[in-house]
């Protein structure tokens, strides 16, 4: 690819030949991100090419931001996305976080070692949204059944997903959440089934 | 006349039937701080067979505070980590290097490099002298974690996929030290030198094999070569799962790994490479030894040894009492390991 335009140029190059952003989004970019996506679930395809592909369907973004901003392109919802407490393991998260604006959600991202209390506070500064936390450790996933417990207490009825290297279905049910999902692409399809 | 823990841990490695599974208990400082009690008890019921030699190279003025309190601490490279949890160390929050193309202000450490070796080797071989141990040197190359801790870990993750440019001068710079390091160790008096990069996800290696075997074997077979030339053998630790390079670790020449065996089906591994390569260990550090469930890590011995153990050698009975292990799982653990 070296030498050739990347994804943000050819985003720009077909707005500006009057291609709609919802079809640049919805034709192109997404439909780019579902094939790394199935070949990473196929086990084809490793971390890296996650990450690239994700970063160029930020920098693709970028060029829809105005469109997205002028209501032309609608979210399909947001997310607030963080670490559990304890953990400062973020890649996956991150991952989880470029899949899905490159799907059309608008994320919010708390960082790392997150505490309830902010997961509470950006609920109510974006009323109805998602919740996805994620632990690569054994020892902090534990922390993540006081975080769910919590934010379904003080704002009822928000929905609470996990992720991470150790977590199961399983543990997601013993914890309340509602739902896990051992890979970025597969919880996108999910939540934007289940709108 | 019984065999000591030296001949022991040689015999398991080089499949000349030791008389019992060598033992390696790795205590993090996590375990002494949270259980020191506990953490007497184990280590008098339960000696190491293998030791690390005491001699950890020249003081140096780089790396700054401790490196297991709770807050910051810069690493001997400027590496800045923080640290949340006393007794475990952190991540890197900001790497130095944000621009690949500055690869060329990485400077290494090469004043840990001891200035006078006679001296130094004296103070290896004394330690050697005094210890019926297997003796480990008290160096770790890690190539791909300096990388990452250098470049923060989606940068290095992205940097592989467009390796030329930066990537594989800085890996240089950081190969040639640890070169450097280990052109040091095997000539003194330890048994092994060893060295370590987490390669593995939960399910797959970090990167595509392919891309491995073209940027990272050759790094590792070069510290093999070189401490084969000197008669050491070589012990390597990875997290995750590494079923996919197992041969090429037996084929650059480790002699033992220390792997996450419960991410990978122990069976389908025994059939590779099983009397090819020592397993050095472990007991999964996830699920069972943080457990309160003393029976589950007794059958996790069994299910190692059924699949990988033999009598002519191969595995070292290796756990972690790190992070929120359980002490009485890991007492369970060892009294199964002793059984065998």
């Amino acid at each position: 690819m070296k030498g050739q335009d990347g994804a943000a140029e050819i985003t720009r190059q077909l707005l500006e030949a009057g291609v709609s952003a919802d079809d640049v989004l919805r034709k192109a970019l997404m439909v780019g991100m579902n094939n790394i996506g199935d070949k990473f679930g196929r086990g084809e395809a490793f971390i890296p090419e996650l990450l690239i592909a994700a970063r160029a369907m930020n920098a693709s973004m970028e060029h829809l931001k105005p469109y997205f901003d002028s209501g032309e392109v609608q979210h399909k919802g947001s997310i607030i996305l963080g670490t559990v407490a304890g953990d400062l393991h973020d890649i996956g998260k991150n991952i989880v976080r470029m899949v899905l604006e490159g799907d059309g959600w608008k994320a919010i991202d708390l960082g790392s070692n997150v505490p309830t209390e902010k997961f509470t506070d950006a609920l109510k500064e974006h009323p109805c949204s998602i919740v996805g936390i994620s632990a690569l450790l054994t020892t902090t996933m534990v922390n993540m059944e006081a975080t769910v417990r919590e934010i379904k207490e003080e704002i009822p009825n928000t929905r609470v997903f996990i992720g991470g290297a150790p977590l199961t279905q399983a543990f997601s049910d013993k914890i309340n959440a509602d739902g896990y999902f051992p890979d970025p692409h597969s919880f996108a399809k999910y939540i934007s089934s289940d709108k | 006349m019984p065999q000591s823990s030296r001949e022991i841990v040689k015999r398991c490695l080089t499949f000349n039937f030791p008389e019992r599974i060598p033992r390696d208990l790795w205590i993090l400082p996590w375990a002494k701080i949270h259980h020191p009690q506990a953490v007497a008890e184990i280590t008098r019921r339960f000696p190491n067979d293998i030791v690390t030699t005491d001699y950890s190279g020249s003081p140096s003025s780089l790396g700054k505070s401790d490196r297991y309190k709770v807050g910051y601490f810069t690493d001997e490279w400027g590496c800045v980590f923080r640290n949340i949890l006393e007794g475990a160390i952190g991540e890197v929050e900001t790497p130095v290097l944000q621009d690949i193309a500055d690869w060329k202000s990485i400077k290494p450490p090469y004043e840990l490099l001891p200035t006078d070796t006679n001296k130094a080797y004296d103070t290896i071989s004394r330690f050697y002298d005094q210890t019926d141990r297997f003796v480990l040197a008290n160096c770790c190359p890690r190539p791909w974690e300096r990388y990452q801790f250098l470049r923060g870990a989606e940068n290095a993750m992205i940097d592989m996929m467009m390796p030329d440019d930066g990537p594989v001068e800085l890996m240089k710079v950081i190969h040639d030290f640890y070169l450097k390091e280990l052109e040091f160790w095997v000539k003194s008096d330890v048994d092994a030198v060893w060295f370590m990069d987490d390669w593995g996800a939960q399910d797959r290696l970090l990167i595509q094999p392919s891309l491995w075997r073209e940027l990272f074997k050759p790094l590792y077979r070069d510290y093999c070569d070189l401490a084969k030339a000197y008669d050491k053998f070589v012990f390597m630790h990875s997290d995750g799962n590494i079923s996919d390079i197992f041969e090429d670790l037996v084929e650059v020449g480790i002699d033992a790994v220390n792997s996450q065996l419960f991410c990978m089906d122990m069976a389908e591994l025994a059939k590779r490479v099983k009397g090819k390569i020592t397993f050095w260990g472990e007991i999964d550090r996830q699920f069972i030894l943080p457990s309160e469930d003393t029976q589950a890590g007794r059958e996790a011995v069994r299910k190692v040894v059924s699949h990988l153990h033999s009598q002519s050698g191969g595995i070292i009975a290796q756990l972690e009492f790190g992070l929120m292990a359980n002490p009485d799982t890991v007492v369970a653990v060892l009294e199964e390991w002793d059984g065998k």
